[in-house]
């Protein structure tokens, strides 16, 4: 019980916390991912902000990826507007993969390509 | 680029930083001569004397924890798990041992905030999510952005209405014994989670908080769990609460756009 208790901490301790939901559910914090794309969509939504790319891959063959990240109130609190990122918009993704649904993942970090600004990093960290 | 348009850009750049009203520089805030709110000046007092606690406030980051997610955010040091300082076994009655290891086997799926259901309390008082606490005389409300609920504690010295209606956040009273709010809190339902791992409470849990703003800037609550149906013992901890200033709270609507994943 306890030896578990301390795994499952030490699992979450590392995991995303502003989500509203278990990020351990639905994440694999042991599948780390970085792809390129240029944004489709912009969901500007509670309880989390999604956005989509299409992302081609070495056979040039496209898919469209899903990336979670925190909800708007958190990221309008380190800054960040509805009009930071737009569809159109070339961006590199660091983020988990989901457990089971395909081209999904948790981002924890998004580069505008063109110009290497980090967008939606915290303005100032433990803020 | 002449230094009035950099001082322009610059104002331009700090207004669009801010959503709704974040960033309005509050005017009951005690400053600093450089003009940054001073979250050690003392506490207000002026309601008949006893500390005032409106303002907005979050639980406070555990100093013990590292940063996550691409915000930077810092967990409060019980939003995962209420239990974190016992000493020895959780002092679960049988039947909430086994519901806890149920939601532990199925990885929390069934977290009632998934379904955009409320965090409750005592979950709240230790969940990321700011609330703005408004003090009047014979009532303090307590708005929380999560679920955009609001919580009413009776100052006015009524006691606890008999067998309530089993609600989400309970029925709660409160009186002071010197510069503490003390808030009981009776008639939950057992649909919420005591935190993030799912340590289950009863119908029957009577919640006891102990509200005492330090200074201006921080407050602490005293979190006594006493749920006889769930736990042997009751459960204490103290969640350290942080002003917000210049911060406002945001609607929240999680139904706009709940999507699970796992």
């Amino acid at each position: 019980m306890r030896v578990r208790h301390v795994a499952l901490l030490a699992l979450l301790a590392a995991a995303p916390v502003y989500a509203h939901h278990n990020f351990r559910a639905e994440f694999d914090i042991n599948a780390p991912f970085t792809v390129t794309g240029t944004v489709t969509k912009v969901e500007w939504t509670n309880p989390h902000t999604w956005f989509y790319l299409d992302v081609k891959d070495a056979q040039g063959v496209v898919a469209n990826w899903a990336m979670e990240m925190g909800s708007p109130n958190a990221l309008m609190r380190a800054g960040w507007k509805r009009t930071s990122m737009n569809a159109g918009d070339v961006v590199a993704v660091d983020g988990y993969k989901a457990w089971e649904k395909k081209n999904t993942g948790n981002a924890r970090s998004v580069t505008l390509t063109k110009t290497g600004q980090k967008l939606f990093a915290a303005s100032s960290a433990g803020k | 680029m002449t230094r009035a348009f950099g001082a322009a850009l610059t104002l331009l750049i700090a207004g669009t930083a801010s959503g709704q009203w974040l960033g309005y520089p509050a005017k009951n805030i005690p400053r600093n001569p450089d003009g940054t709110p001073n979250l050690s000046a003392p506490a207000p007092r002026p309601t008949a004397g006893r500390p005032d606690l409106s303002g907005v406030w979050q639980p406070a980051a555990d100093p013990g924890d590292a940063a996550g997610g691409i915000e930077g955010i810092v967990a409060p040091k019980y939003q995962i798990n209420v239990m974190r300082d016992l000493q020895g076994a959780v002092p679960f009655q049988p039947w909430a041992q086994k519901l806890f290891d149920q939601r532990q086997a199925n990885k929390m799926r069934d977290n009632p905030m998934i379904q955009c259901l409320p965090a409750g309390v005592p979950r709240l008082d230790a969940y990321i999510h700011p609330y703005k606490i408004v003090q009047a005389p014979d009532l303090i409300v307590i708005l929380y952005e999560s679920e955009t609920m609001f919580r009413q504690i009776f100052t006015d010295g009524r006691s606890h209405p008999t067998d309530p209606e089993p609600s989400w956040l309970g029925y709660s009273v409160g009186k002071w014994q010197g510069d503490t709010l003390v808030v009981e809190t009776i008639g939950f339902n057992d649909k919420t989670w005591l935190d993030g791992l799912g340590h289950p409470h009863s119908d029957a849990m009577k919640l006891t908080e102990r509200f005492r703003r330090r200074d201006f800037g921080h407050m602490d609550i005293e979190i006594t769990i006493d749920d006889p149906k769930a736990y042997t013992k009751p459960i204490r901890y103290v969640q350290p609460q942080i002003l917000q200033p210049d911060n406002e709270l945001i609607e929240y609507v999680c139904n706009e756009n709940a999507k699970p994943v796992g």
